[in-house]
């Protein structure tokens, strides 16, 4: 053997004969002293004089940390960045944040708890701990109890160490070399079972992919994608050839242009017509318009988008039947209405823009 | 009896009497309204350790845990308030006409309440309260009195029967302890309703009762009576009492943002009119009491295993539970009523009852099951 002894190790042939051998040994400070039983042995942590892990605290720590991330983030993004005001609650709302905190605090927490535990306090990945190669192994796994006395640090005086391990009782005292492992058989890094895990990962992507193809245990999704196709009774249908159904029929103009000429807003201006064209102008428009149509919102500022401004000269001097048109079929980024809003619908809005448009540019026989 | 000349005796009793005349004064000065609130904030107050302390007894009997059964005897004692309380009970029925609206006729006219009316009307509202009762002092006998007559007779197969039993103590305190949160508290205001509100209740009971284990442990301890006693069990009884803090946080921080987020005019007026100018100090303290304080000072491994400090937070945690009762029931007497010398009075009736009453039942029977047969074992439990 060429390697440095890092551990002399001895075997005791019960828990209790292994806890009576601990401070014998202990007291002869030769080493850092490791026990290595086949079951958890009460008591041993503080014969040993372990110290408590302080994973405790680093739970703490982190879920602390990433409840007040969590916080942070969405004061951010709720009353900074994008504000947007929710169900008349105020930007920074506290109270709906906390299921957030807490999820991000559990999720900091957990990770550290678990990834903490795995690979900064029992260090893994640790191939080959010296202890798998003695021949004491077999006895540890089975029904005996060993004790090792490691060299912490400095060198390890393997004379007096195996005196004070037999002097305490302990039988078949082995001393324990570091582990290299023979020519050939050599891992440095499992390059090996990363290939595979990686490997495994692909093999179980394809089969999946296919899988559900092949055995669809849910109905195939495709229906969502296009939905005027008929799915027996479900879904939206397509119309019968030849027809229109009922509020849809095709306008008869066929460009922009002629809009104005061929389009007379069929609704009469009363106070009823003006709030359904409120209501419509605010669910549908608003967003992007503006409350008073000057295209200028959080979001069009977000996007950097440059919806029209409704009080222009240009778009006041159009006639109803043009906006009732690009309402109808959108224009520009604008998408088209006509799903959305019917027909009366969107000839209200065209009331309520017209509204819009006169409180900005009130001429002075308009005061009372 | 000899201990109505124990010093302690001498100084409770006096001023419980002098509680009693100022309970009695409220009632003739303050009118009865205020009389029966404060006398239904305390009798929960009690009930609920009582039958917090069954439900240690049965849960422990239904899970078999061992670490509990040296504490057992504690949370036996204390599940004695079920009959303790009784008459208690009684007088708080008389409460229904004068602080409930849902008993008023006028009650009908709104048609939210009177779709109630079908389970709020006064006779079957008394009668779930009776048969609660019964159900309790039944349960009560069998597992706490059964436990006594252990001791004696050293059978080993009341325990069998004990862990056949408890799981219906478990059902049974599952649906009484629901219909006492939705009777006694929810229906003072007959409008609001929250189906969270039951496992809130039982909630601040299991709390309260291990605060109260954890208090009975203490005193039991500093006076050597409680032998054997280690740190591992301490630190399963601190360990609940943590565990429980964070859980009644859950449920209450559940209750309330559902109800503020979705600020629904018949069920948000409950907390607006609980979280607004006087009341909202009061909230605060609620969470500092019954959540940060007890959280951080039992976070650590050694101080869930410290009696004295799990004392002193039993004594928050209970202070907590009462105050939650407070803040819950108490502006039920309108946006203007402020704690004053009517509920100095009733906290002069009832602590010093409450002590009187803790010292003698602390005598009742050995302070271990000693007829246990587990009981052996349960001292040598380790972590």
């Amino acid at each position: 053997m060429t390697e440095k002894p890092v551990a002399v190790l001895a075997l005791y042939p019960s828990a209790q004969a292994l806890l009576d051998a601990v401070p014998r040994v202990r007291e002869r400070g030769l080493g850092r002293l490791e026990a290595y039983t086949p079951f958890p042995v009460h008591g041993l942590d503080e014969a040993l004089g372990l110290k408590r892990s302080p994973l405790g605290a680093m739970v703490f720590g982190m879920g602390i940390l990433g409840a007040f991330l969590a916080l942070v983030f969405q004061w951010w993004t709720s009353a900074v960045d994008y504000p947007v005001r929710i169900g008349g609650k105020a930007l920074f709302s506290w109270q709906a944040f906390v299921p957030i905190m807490f999820e991000v605090m559990v999720l900091l927490a957990a990770f550290t708890a678990g990834l903490g535990m795995l690979f900064l306090l029992n260090r893994l990945p640790w191939f080959g701990h010296p202890i798998l190669h003695t021949r004491a192994i077999a006895a540890i796994t089975r029904d005996r109890f060993a004790l090792a006395i490691e060299a912490d640090g400095g060198e390890l005086d393997v004379e007096a160490a195996r005196e004070a391990l037999a002097a305490a009782g302990g039988e078949a005292v082995e001393v324990v070399h570091a582990y290299t492992a023979p020519e050939g058989k050599r891992t440095v890094f499992p390059w090996r079972e990363v290939a595979g895990v990686l490997v495994a990962c692909i093999v179980a992507g394809v089969v999946t992919f296919y899988g559900i193809r092949l055995f669809p245990v849910l109905p195939p999704m495709g229906h969502m994608e296009v939905q005027n196709k008929a799915v027996a009774f479900r879904g939206m249908r397509s119309p019968v050839a030849g027809t229109v159904a009922r509020g849809h029929l095709p306008l008869p103009v066929a460009d922009v242009g002629e809009a104005d000429a061929v389009l007379v807003n069929p609704l009469p201006r009363t106070p009823e017509t003006l709030a359904r064209g409120r209501l419509r102008y605010e669910q549908s428009c608003e967003l992007c318009h503006g409350p008073l149509g000057q295209g200028k919102t959080a979001l069009s500022e977000a996007y950097q988008a440059q919806p029209a401004n409704l009080q222009s000269a240009t778009i006041r001097d159009y006639g109803d039947g043009r906006l009732f048109y690009v309402v109808s079929y959108g224009f520009s980024n604008m998408p088209g209405y006509a799903v959305d809003l019917s027909v009366d619908d969107r000839w209200a809005a065209v009331h309520y823009v017209r509204a819009l448009q006169r409180s900005q540019n009130a001429r002075e026989e308009d005061l009372p | 009896m000899s201990e109505g000349t124990s010093p302690a005796a001498r100084v409770l009793i006096p001023l419980c009497l002098v509680g009693l005349a100022g309970a009695v004064g409220t009632y003739v000065v303050a009118g009865p309204e205020r009389f029966f609130i404060n006398w239904l904030i305390w009798f929960l107050f009690l009930l609920t350790i009582g039958l917090g302390g069954l439900f240690i007894v049965a849960l422990e009997h239904t899970v078999a845990s061992l670490w509990s059964v040296p504490v057992r005897r504690i949370a036996e004692r204390l599940s004695g308030l079920v009959v303790g309380i009784v008459p208690v009970a009684l007088i708080a029925l008389f409460s229904l006409p004068v602080v409930f609206p849902w008993t008023h006729p006028e009650a009908a006219a709104e048609p939210m309440v009177a779709g109630k009316l079908v389970w709020l009307n006064i006779p079957w509202f008394v009668a779930r309260m009776v048969i609660s009762l019964i159900l309790w002092v039944v349960c009560y006998r069998f597992l706490a009195g059964g436990s006594l007559r252990q001791d004696e007779t050293k059978d080993p197969a009341f325990t069998l029967k004990a862990r056949r039993f408890a799981p219906v103590v478990l059902i049974i305190f599952a649906f009484t302890l629901t219909n006492v949160a939705f009777d006694w508290i929810s229906s003072l205001e007959p409008l609001w309703y929250s189906d969270i509100f039951g496992v809130y209740l039982f909630v601040g009971t299991f709390l309260a009762g291990l605060a109260s284990t954890a208090l009975g442990v203490a005193y039991l301890d500093r006076r050597g009576r409680l032998p054997g006693l280690r740190f591992d069990h301490r630190y399963n009884l601190g360990g609940l009492v943590f565990a429980f803090t964070v859980f009644w946080s859950y449920i209450a921080f559940a209750q309330y943002m559902l109800q503020w987020y979705a600020n629904m005019p018949e069920e948000v007026f409950w907390y607006k009119d609980r979280i607004e100018g006087f009341w909202w100090y009061a909230a605060i303290l609620l969470a500092l009491l019954h959540f940060a304080i007890p959280f951080l000072a039992l976070a650590t491994r050694k101080a869930k295993g410290n009696l004295k400090l799990l004392a002193r937070i039993a004594v928050v945690v209970l202070a907590a539970h009462f105050l939650d009762l407070f803040w819950m029931i108490f502006p039920v007497l309108g946006p203007e009523a402020r704690p004053s010398w009517p509920e100095l009075a009733f906290a002069l009736l009832f602590i010093p009852a409450g002590l009187l009453w803790a010292r003698w039942a602390m005598r009742r029977g050995a302070d271990m099951p000693v007829g246990d047969p587990r009981l052996e074992a349960a001292l040598e439990f380790r972590l």
